[in-house]
């Protein structure tokens, strides 16, 4: 079995390229896939009655209970042969039914045989999980094949109302499979579900059994969800043939009659299906009888029959489902043969419009006949397989209960509807009409008959050897619960069944006789709710729902995102505190006195903060609560922090005014009154939140804080006296080099957005730079007529306090601070080098020697210029990140070369003459680089936010700044003074 | 012992990350160790998973610290596992935006800062799958949002910026919540190593847990984008280029449900939370499918979908018996590939078409059929189309929920299996637009380079390949997910010596015979010599 499985996958592969090879012919060698599915199968019939055909196991999925096995039991059996043998005559029929240079035929192709092979997965499994998987494979190539022709808007709509509405029901399936699956006493095997049906009190056995038939009746097209079928008529014929008659949709009634043994008798299943299929049965025969199209007349048809098969199949009574056994293998030969006949007509005369076609029966003769027996079958007429299946129903269904009853009464009228649109059918397709003149016929090749007329001989010598029928399908109707095994025969004597098909006859041929006044009758008939309307409006009013809620969750606002994060912290922390019943243990207001004055200021900074409309001021004040911070580390004793902490501030005022000095001066689009207080509320409730949190939570330690193990292994192991360093380098060094990575990626990212798509370019030098020209704009230059013409004599190296100082316009220089420069910056860097080197024991350590180092580029930045930066440090900072993440992180990992650990640390000692012993920790190469990382950093922000920013802004002019995020458009409450436009511009050049 | 390999997820990309940048403007070579760098993490991450399911979790304590001094990396099953998928994501998206270099001349994009950032990027989500520290978790945390603010910005267009300033914002934000978090977990239990962790907070009271529980999932729901902390991402990720869009949606949110998933099961048992967790995954799946229900841009649509299904995932962590950790797992490494393959897909859409609206786009099926192959198969896998892994995790999945059997559990089923119908609607409704109907105006008569497909067709059979070995893998994820319900490997792995680890600093400490001499002297010495290089 797995090999015919794989067979098709493999023919599916192959068929694009085989059809572009061969063309249409490619179809006759598809074809051998399902006939050799079907030829397979007919060789294991005897031993398939006999109780044994094969089986296949094969694990898959074993934790989710998904395994691969299959099984060949007669209703696999009896399935298997029709959707091998009908899918053979298809494809023969397909090699002739499209024209020689039609477009798609390879995806066609491939999706048809893959479409063969999982029908045959889906009618031989015997794992639920694995019918499911067959079963939404068949939807969506389903769907690929009614959207065949996709440049017609029919075809897109109708596919994807197909692929909906059945996935709707798979997935109804899936959930009643999982739940049949994990219930006590469940299993996901169809044979153990069947052998020992779940009997389980509770709601989920009817919930579950209801949801496999939401799926098996979506999928059958049943009422309510049948009108999707009419609508995939808009695939091609063949299509409609194979799924759309004989193959797919029988998938639904397949499951129907596998699980009906074991659970037709419970309630909830068989007034589903009572309800579901009765209608469907009269809804589909009653609409047929007022089509026009021909396929679509055979489309309510099949909707009908497929409501009256699934009726029988789901029946617990073993003659009726013998009878519908019969009738499913008589429809897949009957409707198949109809459809490929209407496809014969639709391709000789250009229309299916049965009130344009005429004569037919004369013109298109080997149309007609396989029309006639199919139809004849269909409409069950003596000795057709129809008629020997409707016969042995109408015997086997008993008057003694009511919903027999009721189902012998559907069954009654929906033959009558049955036989009237069967009648419909031929006379509209092949009948000479008054009034309308013979339709020309185009001579079609003889191949394209073969299919349908086979199918339709087949159908009527099913009928003629009805024992063989009986022979073969008793066995799995055996298997129902009730009643008594029936009988197929082509005369079973005298008695009800014989009166009841007089009847229908004669019915539905009077009802054929009138069909105009029908067709009016129906026209004017109060309108029945039409679920194609219902279903689109449902979408229609999900689409409208789905962007109203979109509308009310995705506002885009990032005010409103970051309150509704806030509220929920503040609401689940209270709701969890309050839950847990947690309260404050002991508290104090301070450690010393100067905390509070610290916290005070603290606390004052930041309010002044938020209310600053001044970005720079805002800025500033941002920097006080830093500096608290600063204060507070000293207290505790944590100079290192605090001395890092202070850099840090510094060089954050920096870079502030550099980013400050292109953006427009006041906060603009401020609030409303009544958003600011909102804002004030939940900022407050967001501060009280965490205080309370902090509080709390010490209050509850029990165990020793890991901090006491700390010093004393951060001298005894990492060789350092200085504990947060050593925690820095060595002890967390791992989260050291993850934060300089964090570095270097922002230092990249300012890179990118100031220098947007050009390369990174160069080191600017002064040589390159003209003379005076750095920060000369709209600036008053009261001093200019006290200079000579020509400027300061040009003076050589070392005839300059800084080399890059010419560059800068002669008003902004300032001989102080480029004295002061001279004298400190190599006092700064010398300092910087000293705390990278005694980091270990004291104060210092690499971050804080790069933020010194970094202050000193500042200091000749501001002092010169962009050209003086240049000189300064005449390396791209990209190189010293790059470099620095390379020492740490490749320095970190130089141990594992040794058998060591990453970032391990050994001491190494020696003694150098006059110098005395030294003793080096390895971890000063991962200092180095977290030193290099800062100082690139610091180089990289002035590069780009204080050179770059320059250069554009006078390449500009004073144009308006390129990196604003909100308007810059003044609002009505933003009283902004003209004056000062401009002001942090002259702020950030000359401090 | 091979524990030498744990580190190097982290290492080999940050070591290539400087190498990288301070070779800027050699953008060949730059390109060629990038993929070096992240194949040789494929290679460590599948040597990890081997080891982590035969041998047990592999442990290395940093340095030789001993935890919980020290930091500790774990490579248990789990984290293995998400390092391999991300591994081999990050490897075709890299080797896609190489292609896309190469096509558009490296005109492009600054790749001179491109790859630095990807391998930290690389780095951060390496380093937050195997720590053992929850500090560093958030160092982990730090260094991928890091560098996805670069990559979220790059090429500064005004939408980028736009976008950016709502993921910047909203990400900091979530990072202060955890740090918040962190201070009150070290305050209440005094370590922060998540093994000792996990003894800890059983020992103190119940309340205060529950509050820690709460705050540090806080950041988490905010990182792995759970409804009402979700609205941040669709409105930044759709507008980066192609391939960091991908790898956001691939991996970032993942992080976030891989912290849920660690810190739940390790250090949070009890699952005093799991209803309240139930209620948000169903919640999550159900309002970001009807937002992608409503979108008529496939990036914006895709991202909805990924909020979505992030909620399918969070269901199986909620449900928090075996089954449900085993299929959330299952879907974590599923949902990786998909989303990541229609990222690129959408990408190489969006070169075909020239955009990505789906009222702009169409006629793609006759234009361009090998990229309808490419977009139908990862669309109908993250629609749970069978065989394809998207169904498979979703099985797996249902029956947790099934198994459980509390109406909650009932409802969670019945919104997953909803959601599902959904986002095959909405992917069909996609694929209807963009690939069957005709375009309004005639598509720019252009091609897509075939060294582009390549990646994305691989990340596309992914999904496929799943259901061929899907048979190892839930045997795999219900093994990992065995391991996180019994929390033993993980916290006798680490703490190996009673409550220390296997790291020699604490034996040193003991010892009374490692006195360090003075070292006063040195570090003057060290200056002069330092000075010399």
């Amino acid at each position: 079995m797995l090999q015919l499985l794989l067979a098709h996958i493999a023919a599916a592969l192959v068929a694009p390229a085989l059809m572009r090879l061969m063309g249409r012919r490619g179809f006759l060698v598809l074809a051998a896939a399902p006939a050799a599915t079907a030829i397979w199968a007919l060789v294991q019939t005897p031993a398939v009655l006999a109780g044994d055909g094969p089986m296949v196991s094969l694990d898959w999925m074993p934790a989710i209970g998904m395994n691969l096995d299959f099984r060949l039991d007669v209703l696999s059996w009896f399935m298997t042969v029709i959707v091998g043998g009908v899918g053979t005559f298809v494809l023969f029929y397909c090699s002739w039914y499209f024209a020689t240079g039609a477009k798609y035929l390879g995806r066609f192709a491939a999706v048809f045989v893959g479409f063969a092979g999982a029908m045959l997965g889906l009618v031989t499994t015997d794992n639920t999980l694995v019918l499911y998987v067959f079963w939404e494979l068949t939807t969506v190539f389903s769907y690929l094949l009614v959207g065949h022709y996709f440049d017609r808007k029919g075809a897109r709509r109708a596919a994807m109302q197909a692929i909906i509405v059945t996935t709707f029901g798979g997935l109804a399936m899936l959930g009643g499979i999982v739940i049949l699956g994990q219930i006590d006493g469940g299993s996901y095997s169809l044979r153990e579900l069947v052998a020992n049906p779940i009997d389980s009190s509770g709601p989920l056995l009817p919930v579950a059994l209801i949801c496999l038939l939401v799926g098996a009746l979506s999928k059958s097209a049943l009422v309510p969800f049948h009108f999707w079928l009419p609508g995939a008529m808009a695939a091609p014929t063949p299509v409609s043939a194979y799924l759309h008659a004989a193959a797919m949709v029988k998938a639904g009634v397949y499951l129907v009659a596998r699980l009906a043994p074991g659970y037709a008798e419970v309630p909830a299943w068989r007034y589903t299906v009572l309800v579901s299929a009765g209608v469907t049965m009269i809804l589909g025969g009653y609409r047929a009888l007022r089509q026009h199209d021909l396929k679509l007349v055979l489309a309510f048809g099949t909707v009908s029959q497929l409501g009256f098969l699934i009726l029988l199949v789901g029946q617990p009574d073993q003659g009726v489902a013998l009878a519908g056994l019969a009738l499913v293998g008589a429809h897949a030969m009957f409707k198949a043969a109809l459809f490929l006949t209407v496809g014969v007509v639709d391709a000789a005369t250009g229309t299916r419009d049965l009130r344009e076609l005429s004569g037919l029966h004369r013109t298109l003769r080997w149309a007609f006949i396989p029309a006639l027996l199919a139809t004849a079958s269909m409409v069950g007429i003596p000795p057709a397989a129809g008629y020997v299946g409707k016969e042995a129903v109408l015997a086997s269904l008993r008057t003694d209960d009511v919903a027999s009853t009721v189902t012998l009464v559907i069954v009654v009228v929906g033959s009558i509807l049955t036989f009237a649109y069967g009648a419909r059918f031929l006379w509209g397709a092949f009948g000479s009409k008054k009034g309308v003149e013979d339709r020309p016929v185009d001579r079609e090749a003889a191949g394209l008959f073969v299919s349908p007329n086979v199918l339709a001989v087949l159908g009527v010598l099913a009928g003629v050897f009805p024992l063989m029928g009986e022979t073969l399908l008793l066995p799995y109707a055996e298997t129902y619960p009730t009643g008594e095994p029936g009988h197929l025969a082509l005369w079973a004597g005298w008695g009800l069944p014989v009166l009841l098909t007089i009847l229908i006859i004669g019915a539905g041929t009077g009802l054929f006789l009138v069909r105009e006044r029908v067709e009016r009758l129906q026209g004017r008939a109060p309108k029945l709710p039409d679920m194609d309307q219902v279903y689109r409006s449902m979408m229609r009013r999900l689409d409208r729902v789905a962007v109203v809620i979109t509308s009310r969750t995705q506002r885009g606002s990032l005010p409103l995102y970051l309150a509704v994060i806030l509220t929920v912290m503040v609401i689940s922390a209270t709701t969890a505190m309050a839950v847990g019943g947690v309260t404050v243990a002991s508290w104090r207001w301070w450690d010393t006195p100067a905390q509070a004055v610290v916290g005070v200021v603290v606390v004052i900074g930041a309010v002044l903060t938020a209310r600053a409309r001044r970005r720079l001021k805002s800025a500033i004040l941002a920097g006080i609560t830093g500096y608290g911070v600063v204060m507070l580390f000293a207290i505790h004793g944590a100079p290192d922090l605090a001395l890092t902490q202070a850099l840090v501030e510094t060089v954050f005022i920096v870079i502030f005014v550099l980013v400050l000095r292109r953006l427009p001066a006041y906060y603009s689009n401020r609030p409303l009154a009544a958003d600011r207080w909102w804002r004030i509320v939940l900022a407050v409730a967001v501060a009280l939140t965490v205080m309370a949190l902090a509080l709390v939570a010490p209050g509850y330690r029990v165990d020793e804080p890991i901090w006491v193990l700390f010093p004393e292994e951060a001298y005894v192991f990492g060789y350092g006296k200085n504990v947060v360093n050593v925690t820095l380098v060595d002890i967390r060094a791992w989260d050291t080099m993850g934060e300089i990575s964090v570095l270097l990626a922002a230092a990249t990212g300012v890179a990118s957005l100031i220098f947007l798509r050009t390369r990174s370019g160069s080191v600017l030098r002064a040589r390159d730079a003209d003379r005076s020209s750095v920060w000369a704009e709209d600036v008053p230059d009261p001093l200019a007529p006290l200079r000579a013409a020509g400027g300061a004599p040009s003076g050589g190296r070392g005839r300059q306090w800084l080399s890059g100082g010419e560059t800068l316009a002669p008003q902004r220089r300032s001989v102080i601070l480029e004295v002061t420069t001279r004298l400190v910056f190599h006092t700064m860097l010398l300092y910087s080098l000293f705390l990278l080197f005694s980091g270990h024991n004291a104060p210092g350590g690499g971050f804080a020697a790069g933020i010194v180092a970094g202050v000193g580029l500042v200091i000749r930045y501001l002092a010169g210029g962009r050209f003086e930066l240049g000189e300064a440090a005449p390396v791209l900072p990209g190189a010293l990140l790059g470099t620095g993440l390379f020492l740490s992180a490749g320095g970190g990992a130089i141990p594992l070369l040794f058998g060591g650990t990453m970032l391990q640390s050994v001491v190494i000692e020696f003694s150098a003459g006059i110098f005395g012993d030294i003793k080096i920790v390895s971890t000063l190469l991962f200092d180095i680089g977290v030193f290099l990382v800062v100082v690139g950093l610091v180089l990289d922000v002035l590069r780009t936010l204080g050179a770059e920013v320059d250069r554009q802004g006078e390449a500009a002019g004073t144009s308006a700044p390129e990196i604003a995020f909100d308007s810059p458009r003044d609002t009505p409450n933003d009283i902004r003074p003209a004056a000062e436009v401009g002001a942090s511009r002259s702020e950030g050049g000359s401090s | 012992m091979n524990t030498w390999l744990v580190p190097l997820p982290v290492v080999i990309p940050l070591v290539a990350a400087g190498l990288t940048l301070a070779l800027g403007g050699r953008s060949r070579l730059q390109g060629i160790i990038s993929a070096i760098a992240i194949t040789l993490v494929v290679l460590a991450s599948g040597a990890l998973m081997y080891l982590a399911h035969h041998d047990g979790p592999q442990v290395v304590n940093v340095g030789e610290w001993s935890a919980p001094v020290g930091i500790s990396l774990i490579a248990d099953r789990l984290s293995a596992l998400m390092l391999l998928i991300s591994a081999i994501v990050l490897l075709c998206v890299l080797l896609y935006s190489l292609a896309q270099g190469l096509a558009d001349g490296n005109e492009g994009a600054p790749v001179a800062i491109y790859h630095p950032t990807y391998l930290v990027l690389a780095a951060g989500v390496a380093n937050a799958f195997l720590t053992g520290d929850l500090f560093n978790l958030y160092v982990g945390f730090e260094i991928l949002l890091g560098a996805s603010f670069v990559l979220l910005t790059l090429g500064g267009t005004g939408e980028r910026i736009r976008a950016g300033s709502i993921y910047v914002v909203v990400s900091l934000l979530s990072s202060v919540l955890f740090l918040i978090a962190i201070g009150l977990v070290y305050a209440a239990t005094g370590t922060l190593n998540m093994a000792q962790l996990a003894e800890r907070l059983g020992n103190i009271d119940p309340g205060m847990a529950l509050v820690l529980q709460v705050m540090l999932l806080l950041g988490f729901l905010i990182k792995a984008a759970v409804f009402p902390l979700s609205a941040w991402l669709p409105d930044s990720y759709p507008t980066a280029p192609a391939p960091v869009t991908a790898v956001f949606a691939g991996l970032l949110t993942k992080v976030g449900v891989y912290a849920i998933l660690r810190t739940q099961t390790l250090m949070f048992p009890e699952g005093r939370l799991d209803d309240v967790l139930l209620v948000a995954s169903i919640v999550t799946m159900l309002v970001g499918i009807v937002g992608a229900v409503a979108q008529d841009d496939l990036k914006r649509l895709l991202s909805f979908t990924l909020v979505s299904h992030i909620g399918y995932m969070i269901f199986g962590v909620a449900l928090a018996n075996k089954a449900g950790l085993a299929a959330a797992i299952f879907y974590v490494a599923h949902h990786i590939t998909v989303q990541t393959a229609l990222f690129l897909v959408s990408g190489l859409i969006e070169r075909r078409g020239g955009t990505t609206s789906l009222e702009n786009l169409g006629s793609l099926a006759r234009l361009a059929p090998a990229l309808g192959v490419l977009f139908f198969i990862p669309a109908m896998n993250l629609a749970g189309i069978p065989p394809m892994s998207g169904f498979l995790g979703k099985v797996g999945l249902l029956q947790a929920g099934a198994e459980l059997g509390t109406p909650l559990a009932y409802v969670g089923v019945a919104a997953g299996l909803l959601t599902s119908l959904l986002t095959l609607y909405a992917i069909v409704k996609a694929w209807n637009k963009a690939f069957w109907q005709e375009a309004p105006e005639p598509l720019p008569e252009t091609s897509i380079p075939r060294s582009m497909f390549g990646p994305a067709a691989a990340l596309a059979a992914v999904g496929l390949a799943f259901a061929v070995v899907g048979g190892p893998l839930s045997t795999y994820t219900a093994s990992a997910a065995t391991d996180l319900q019994s929390r033993t490997p993980y916290v006798s792995a680490v703490l190996t010596n009673g409550d220390r680890g296997d790291g020699t600093s604490d034996e040193a400490a003991d010892d009374p015979t490692q006195d360090p001499s003075e070292t006063e002297s040195a570090t003057d010495d060290a200056t002069d010599g330092g000075d010399d290089g």
